[in-house]
């Protein structure tokens, strides 16, 4: 179990889920420079969202035609929240001083853990989520699971629309402009609000797949799995350099490979036995980020950090 | 951010301001209303003396005819002094004093206050007690009264905001500006709104001294009866119709001038108030001498101390820092390990108290710098989400450092039980003391004690922030890039702040430990069910106010007692902090009490536009398109 490939396999799948969640953080932050603290929230809603789908439907139903379903009404579920926030709660502050929408955030945040926590049948404790059928699958010697193989190929095709998106369509341009200067990109006809909006959508629309992926690969969802995730996924996104897309799932891939390295290998190094282990993998992903903060806080594909005061 | 000069927007928000319209909400000749304002205090007053209930199954007995009982008190109170003020606002020779404003808002608030409690006892015994049938005549009594006083103010001219242009356009509405139902409505909130805050007050420094100090002790013998009123009541019911009274009659009052009026003397007399402030809170443990309100005393100066650290790192330097409570928690076990507790470590090493609270405050320093030197060099933003992160990484920490998943340092989710009680000067803290005729127990000495440690804070957090480095603070806060054009060294000043918000929790950590006996990693989260968490301590400096020294003890102080005396709301305490945070940084994002410069900074806007609008109890205007 604990060869080099099935570590980099571990690393890969965990990788593939931080990044989907960062794109939302990095999106927002490229364009409106707001850390969305909810976002590891929305993430979990949708997970929520897609659980909600799959217990109304009738019970019978085969998983793989229950998948779309889930899909969508977790996506639902969290780009609603996603868009509602930026009308409700973040738009009103765009001209207020920095800390006003942090805090904001930060409430939200808390108010959507806890309105699952509380509203949500039976959410005090974790929900088993539907497994999909079939694995786990040798490939050599790595062991796959079919939720990771799900998880994987979600992860490849939203990257690759969101590339095409951003890079070939009028709005995905728009959003390019916008980030490089909102004022600027408003004076040629841009909308920025729709784009901010979109933003925030896409950013959604990455995190209800992120958390579906989540459910079926761990088979439970939690109502506080937000925090931890959000936190990773933010550290991913500012390892790969806050603002850029591609940067956000490079980052993720290489905080996914590094957790899962770290807690195969640590142990082996002399006078760490103790340090290493699943219960410390979150401790080297917090060092990780303190180290990257402190050699290239640009992160790996970043260019600058911009200070727009 | 284009910055405002100081005096020119103090300036733009003191001028005599044209924008306001004096217009009762229900049509009525004047004497008229001003007749049923006092009626409707009368009858409310009277009704208390009535039964208004047949059985004693509801909270406080209220069948009793002759004397007012649980909420009748409460009722007789409002209602008395609405009345009072009322005849304040109407000009009465010898009471105008009550009311500087010459403002009917306070009445209407006040009227409000009364009619929130009344109505709320009767739909209360109703609801609880099933049905009409056991509202004694009292209770009508009570209803139609309070009914008449508020209606009666209702009518009186009241402040308000000028009436909207009947062209203006309503953005901030969106979809909905299609429905006109929506548009009116919005339109009739907007001109609903009262106006009184920038209503000319006569100076209160023009009193004789001896008058002023009397009015500052005065003051607070009264707000010490009030708290300690409130922390007594035993019934959530009770305690509810008391927040209802306090809250929204602390709002008339302001409305009426008093507390700007207060404020000018606590100004004008900083020492001496300082002085009654500290004694009135010394007296508190005689005044409730019970070990359960010492209990509740001590948490909430402990909570108190440790928000208004956090004030220094997020109100003075604009620095979000999300971990401040694993600060606390650094603070707390280091105190444990050396406290000579079997449990820990070094079981045989214990340092006395002053010795172990340097050592807390040390170590939570050096970790407030090992966290702040990577992150004070980049945008404010990762320093967030760093020390989020911290607070989480310390708890995990913690959790392994129990000898199976890592070394064995704090016992993992045991934590270190048995730490020993305090002892000052030979005092031992946790055994009984006589003073005079009361006797103070543990928790009172621990009062006490903490007492001393909020009172250093208090020190450090004024005398700081009226220095250099408070200043170069404040100056970070409002633009860094400015600031350090003019000299400062943001890394430095912003380190240095950091560090020593970080050190004071760490203090607050040690005599923490003590108190509760035992230090275990649950508490040390971002947010949970317990108080001493991150959101908590974050939402009491929002609430009571950023930058103040006595906003985060009260925020803090309100955010622990409230939950505490309703039990039923704690199952919401944390989704009602969400929301709170929420929209107290949408509609009042200075908190309970403003600081004055921070005030400027959130409603600059409206400082700057021309028919401004007041800066009190006023919304930031919905801004506009553009990032």
């Amino acid at each position: 179990m604990h060869t080099l490939p099935q570590q980099l396999a571990n690393g890969l799948f965990l990788g593939s889920m931080y990044g989907l969640i960062a794109i939302g953080y990095t999106m927002v932050y490229g364009i409106v420079q707001l850390i969305n603290f909810a976002h590891g929230e929305i993430y979990m809603t949708g997970a929520f969202g897609a659980l909600a789908v799959y217990t109304n439907l009738p019970s019978g139903m085969s998983i793989w035609l229950a998948l779309p379903l889930m899909l969508l009404g977790g996506v639902l579920v969290s780009v609603l929240i996603a868009v509602g926030a930026e009308r409700l709660a973040y738009r009103p502050l765009r001209n207020a001083p920095r800390l006003a929408p942090l805090i904001t955030a930060i409430g939200l945040s808390l108010a959507l853990q806890q309105a699952v926590f509380n509203w949500y049948p039976d959410a005090k404790s974790g929900k088993p989520f539907p497994q999909l059928p079939g694995g786990p699958f040798h490939l050599g010697s790595i062991d796959i699971q079919s939720g990771d193989i799900f998880l994987l190929a979600a992860a490849i095709v939203c990257m690759v629309a969101l590339a095409a998106f951003v890079r070939t369509s009028r709005t995905g341009r728009a959003m390019q402009a916008t980030a490089q200067d909102p004022d600027t990109a408003q004076l040629m006809g841009v909308d920025t609000n729709r784009i901010i909006i979109i933003a925030f959508a896409i950013g959604g629309l990455f995190a209800a797949v992120a958390g579906l992926a989540s459910g079926l690969k761990y088979g439970q969802i939690q109502y506080n799995m937000g925090f931890q995730a959000g936190l990773k996924a933010f550290t991913a996104a500012v390892l790969g350099g806050i603002g850029n897309i591609y940067g956000a799932m490079l980052g993720g891939l290489v905080l996914g490979i590094a957790e899962a390295c770290a807690s195969a290998y640590i142990a082996n190094i002399p006078g760490m036995q103790q340090l290493g282990g699943g219960g410390w993998a979150n401790v080297w992903a917090f060092v990780l980020l303190i180290v990257v903060l402190l050699v290239r806080p640009q992160g790996l594909l970043g260019e600058r950090v911009a200070d727009r005061a | 951010m284009t910055d405002l000069p100081i005096a020119a927007a103090e300036e733009a928000a003191t001028r005599t301001d044209t924008g306001r319209r004096t217009a009762p909400f229900v049509p009525m000749p004047p004497a008229a209303a001003r007749a049923a304002t006092l009626a409707g205090a009368v009858i409310t007053v009277a009704s208390t003396f009535m039964s208004w209930t047949y059985t004693t199954d509801f909270p406080g007995d209220l069948t009793v005819s002759g004397y007012p009982g649980g909420l009748q008190v409460l009722t007789l109170i409002s209602a008395l002094l609405t009345g009072v003020i009322a005849l304040g606002a109407f000009q009465v020779r010898g009471l105008s004093w009550l009311n500087p404003s010459r403002s009917n808002n306070s009445v209407l608030l006040l009227a409000l206050a009364t009619l929130g409690t009344t109505w709320y006892t009767v739909i209360d015994i109703t609801a609880k007690l099933g049905g009409l049938a056991n509202l004694d005549p009292g209770a009508f009594v009570a209803f139609v009264g309070a009914l008449v006083l508020f209606t009666g103010a209702l009518a009186l001219p009241i402040d308000r905001h000028p009436e909207e242009a009947p062209d203006a356009e309503h953005y901030e509405l969106g979809w909905a500006e299609r429905f006109p139902v929506a548009v009116r409505s919005y339109v009739w909130l907007r001109e609903a709104r009262l106006h009184h805050s920038e209503l000319r007050v006569s100076d209160a420094r023009k009193l004789n001294p001896w008058l002023q100090r009397l009015a500052i002790v005065v003051v607070y013998a009264l707000g010490l009866k009030i708290l300690t009123y409130g922390l007594a009541t035993d019934y959530s019911d009770i305690f509810i119709g008391y927040l209802i009274v306090v809250a929204v009659g602390f709002w008339g009052l302001g409305a009426g001038g008093l507390l700007q009026q207060f404020q000018q003397l606590t100004r004008r007399n900083k020492r001496f108030s300082a002085t009654v402030g500290v004694i009135a809170a010394v007296a508190y443990p005689f005044a409730q001498n019970n070990e359960h309100w010492a209990n509740l005393g001590v948490s909430v100066l402990i909570v108190g101390t440790v928000a208004l650290g956090l004030n220094i790192v997020v109100g003075l330097t604009g620095l979000l820092d999300l971990g401040y409570v694993a600060f606390l928690g650094v603070g707390a076990y280091t105190a444990a390990l050396i406290s000579g507790s079997q449990f820990s470590i070094w079981s045989g090493v214990q340092f006395p108290f002053w010795a172990a609270a340097l050592t807390g405050m040390a170590a939570a320093c050096v970790f407030g710098v090992l966290i702040g030197a990577p992150t004070l060099r980049l945008r404010g933003d990762y320093l967030a989400i760093v020390t989020l992160g911290f607070g989480e990484i310390f708890r995990i920490v913690v959790r392994n450092l129990d000898g199976v998943s890592g070394p064995k340092i704090t016992n993992g989710p045991n934590g270190i039980a048995q730490i020993p009680d305090l002892s000052v000067f030979g005092y031992n803290l946790g055994a009984n003391h006589s003073v005079g005729s009361f006797t103070l127990g543990r928790f009172a000495n621990y009062y006490l004690l903490m007492l001393v440690i909020t009172v250093i804070v208090v020190l450090v957090f004024t005398r700081a922030s009226d220095s250099r480095i408070g200043r170069s603070w404040i100056a970070i806060r409002e633009d860094e890039t400015a600031a350090t054009a003019m000299g400062i060294n943001g890394f430095r000043v912003k380190l240095v702040a950091f560090a020593l918000g970080a050190s004071l929790a760490g203090l607050a950590g040690t005599v923490f430990a003590h108190v509760t006996n035992s230090v275990v990693p649950d508490p040390y989260v971002f947010s949970g069910p317990v108080p001493p968490n991150s959101a908590f301590l974050l939402a009491a400096v929002v609430l009571g106010g950023m930058g103040t020294v006595s906003g985060p003890i009260l925020g803090a102080a309100l955010l622990y007692v409230i939950p505490e005396k309703l039990d039923f709301l704690s199952k919401y305490e944390l989704f009602a902090f969400g929301i709170a945070l929420i929209l107290i940084m949408r509609f009042r994002p200075e908190g309970i009490i403003p600081n004055r410069r921070r005030q400027l900074e959130f409603h600059e806007d409206e400082a700057q536009a021309p028919g401004n609008r007041p800066m009190g109890d006023d919304t930031v205007p919905a801004a506009t398109a553009g990032a």
